[in-house]
């Protein structure tokens, strides 16, 4: 591509943030430069450089909007904060817009309520439309709308993980516990992180001994097409590759005829469904609902229906609230009510909920490896000090992003601390019998 | 002489005052007509009205700036506050209020009093809360670098703005708050544009012409974050 024509491409979607949505515009227009979204951003707090400035970052679009849609950038151009767009800067953009984790929180302390990941996401769209998604990415991408997960699995290999994860139940437990597959007419079709299944697979052996203990086991299935939420279209920013994403995973919820779509312990997953797909009714009248799977068994343990051996999980535990199930999702108080019934020592961490600092992989980054020396001395420290506060020994979190982002920041941090997900506690301690598991390690 | 006092002292307020107001409702009914898809933060408000109340609470006390700086909540929260009060204040220049106050009990010395004492204090509190802005932009790096001339413009602006007000009400060359009235209301009937008396007054032009321009530029520099607030805060509250 030539460089005039990467300049029209690019101008001409500056351009368009002219005519919405409207929170593109606002933004455009609306910022007192008060640096306040720099103390509270987890990445300006790794390491305060201009570059990693929030209202900078922002400003690399805005300042071309300037340009060309403002009568006081047209008259006065640099002066009133106006500058064109050199084709040359692309590559930076490319490091720059994925150097912010889309966690939202400049948003939650902006006096105008400014939401800088929606710049980042739109600096990402266009990086996109040239092509230059950065390779790490554009790989998870083109594996999932390929094969339907993040993983590049096939539906032999995951029968094949799930019949292991069954093997290991009736071991734990010395009964058989079923994790139905692709049984059509099942009230709750449960859609993890693929992570869930073959990486950290105890999530799901958790809620497999949850409908087990109700006497639901056949009230649920899994999709050995469709088992993994994970919908990187959100973090490119291309919408197209989103929707093409999700649409596989509505078809298929249609298709077995469910009653409710039961998302796993991922946040992005079930922040697309529910907040994006569902509210704005991508597809329509939806034939069935959208629940998330912690909110499922949080109301089961408050409705009294099971028996905990907390001292399967004597270790200090903490929650790191993901960004998307805390502040996109308001998901905050189920992971606590599972925790604090499945562990003997839970601990919060400060801040919390809506507050919480982002693990320092969000939007995607804790998939890229080659900027690993970034998540793990920038975007991830001030998760670091938090933990290291709360002296606990387990970080549970809902993420599989979050997951992979914590564990290896305390790897990299030396930190003896284990990383997993919320269910997991559950599984260890849950009682089927009266007995507790005999775990062994699954990693 | 007399030209400049016609361009500074007639034409710049009507000019001012119709590009600030149709500036403005042009900006309003732009960003209400473009879609906005939700894109809910939590804590939300779940009921239905009170996004709405949410956006009132953000644009009385400021609450998430309240939660992010405390610091620069309280010198913006003051800074703010004194702003509005000296703009209700003003009314009394603009046009004839001594006659409602009285009515409601006032007594001509208490208005008086209230006028020097509590004006007088507005003064002196505004511009110290613009020196501080000015300073906290020059001395925080976060906020140093993402400051460009039209930032540092807005400020110093709005700091001569207050010098030459607090140069009339406490220098020697106090205005006549008569031929000031008298030349408002002037205006604002579009009477009498030559000869005005109240232009005499040096620093009351140089004052007022710098308030106009404020006004004018409003819609169309950061200053819009007046307008903005009332309606970024509903995007995210949905
Ligand atoms: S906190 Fe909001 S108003 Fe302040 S600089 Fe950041 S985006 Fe702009
Ligand atoms: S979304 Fe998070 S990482 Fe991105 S600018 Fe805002 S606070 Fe920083």
């Amino acid at each position: 591509m030539s460089d005039t024509n990467v300049k029209e491409k690019v101008v001409n979607a500056i351009k368009a943030i002219k005519n919405g949505p409207r929170a593109g515009r606002l933004y455009m227009e609306t910022c007192a430069k008060c640096g306040t979204c720099a103390s509270v951003c987890p990445i300006y707090h790794g390491k305060s450089e201009k570059r990693y400035n929030p209202a900078e970052r922002t400003d690399l679009i805005r300042r071309i909007y300037r340009k060309y849609c403002t009568i006081t950038g047209r008259l006065f151009g640099k002066w009133a904060g106006a500058e064109d767009f050199n084709p040359e800067d692309i590559e930076e953009w490319r490091s720059i817009f994925y150097e912010c984790t889309g966690c939202r929180r400049c948003a939650t302390y902006c006096p105008f309520g400014i939401d800088h990941s929606v710049m980042t996401r739109k600096g990402r769209a266009i990086l996109d439309m040239l092509g230059k998604t950065p390779d790490t990415m554009q790989k998870v991408v083109d594996i999932s709308l390929e094969t339907g997960n993040t993983d590049g699995a096939n539906d032999v290999a995951f029968k094949a993980a799930i019949e292991f994860l069954e093997e290991e139940m009736e071991e734990e437990h010395g009964i058989p516990i079923k994790i139905p597959v692709d049984v059509e007419g099942a009230d709750y079709f449960y859609v993890p992180p693929s992570g869930d299944v073959l990486v950290n697979p105890e999530a799901t052996m958790g809620l497999a001994k949850v409908f087990h203990i109700l006497g639901m086991a056949d009230k649920w299935t899994m999709s050995s097409k469709c088992f993994d939420g994970a919908n990187y279209g959100l973090f490119t920013g291309n919408d197209g590759d989103m929707k093409k994403d999700n649409e596989l995973y509505v078809q298929e919820a249609k298709d077995l005829k469910c009653k409710t779509m039961l998302m796993g312990e991922c946040g992005h997953a079930y922040r697309i469904m529910k907040m994006m797909m569902e509210k704005t009714g991508w597809w329509g009248e939806l034939p069935f609902k959208v629940e998330n799977c912690m909110e499922w068994t949080a109301d089961r343990i408050k409705e009294g229906h099971f028996e905990f051996d907390k001292s399967k999980n004597p270790q200090p535990v903490t929650y790191h609230d993901p960004c998307n199930f805390g502040r996109s999702c308001g998901i905050t108080e189920d992971p606590r009510v599972i925790l604090q019934a499945a562990c003997a020592d839970f601990r919060e961490m400060y801040p919390n909920r809506g507050e919480n600092w982002c693990c320092g992989g969000g939007g995607g980054l804790s998939a890229m490896d080659d900027i690993i020396e970034f998540r793990m001395e920038v975007s991830g420290v001030k998760k670091l000090e938090q933990v290291r506060d709360t002296g606990a020994k387990y970080i549970a979190t809902a993420c599989s992003n979050c997951k992979r982002q914590l564990t290896q920041l305390m790897e990299h941090h030396d930190e003896e601390i284990d990383v997993g997900g919320v269910h997991d506690m559950l599984s260890r301690s849950i009682l089927i019998n009266g007995k507790a598991a005999d775990r062994k390690e699954y990693v | 002489m007399e030209s400049l006092r016609f361009l500074f002292g007639v034409i710049l307020p009507y000019v001012a005052v119709i590009v600030f107001l149709l500036g403005m409702i042009w900006r309003f009914l732009t960003w209400k007509k473009l879609a906005s898809p939700p894109m809910t933060l939590f804590p939300a408000s779940t009921s239905g009205g009170s996004p709405t109340l949410n956006t009132i609470k953000e644009s009385v006390f400021f609450s998430s700036l309240f939660k992010g700086d405390r610091l620069l909540w309280i010198i913006a929260w003051i800074f703010h506050l004194v702003l509005v009060l000296i703009i209700l204040g003003h009314l009394r220049v603009f046009t004839n209020i001594d006659q409602l106050l009285m009515s409601l009990g006032m007594s001509e010395d208490a208005i008086l009093a209230m006028s020097t004492g509590a004006g007088g204090a507005a003064g002196v509190i505004i511009l110290a809360a613009t020196v501080l802005l000015l300073v906290r932009r020059l001395a925080i790096p976060r906020v140093r670098e993402i400051t460009g001339f039209a930032d540092y413009l807005a400020l110093l602006l709005i700091g001569a703005i207050i010098i030459t007000g607090n140069i009339m009400r406490f220098g020697p060359e106090h205005f006549d708050l008569v031929l000031t009235r008298e030349y408002f209301a002037d205006l604002a009937t579009f009477r009498n544009f030559t000869d005005i008396a109240a232009l005499q007054n040096g620093t009351f032009v140089l004052h007022m012409s710098l308030a106009f321009l404020l006004i004018m530029c409003m819609p169309f520099s950061k200053l819009l974050h007046f307008g903005g607030i009332f309606f970024t805060h509903q995007l995210i509250r949905k």
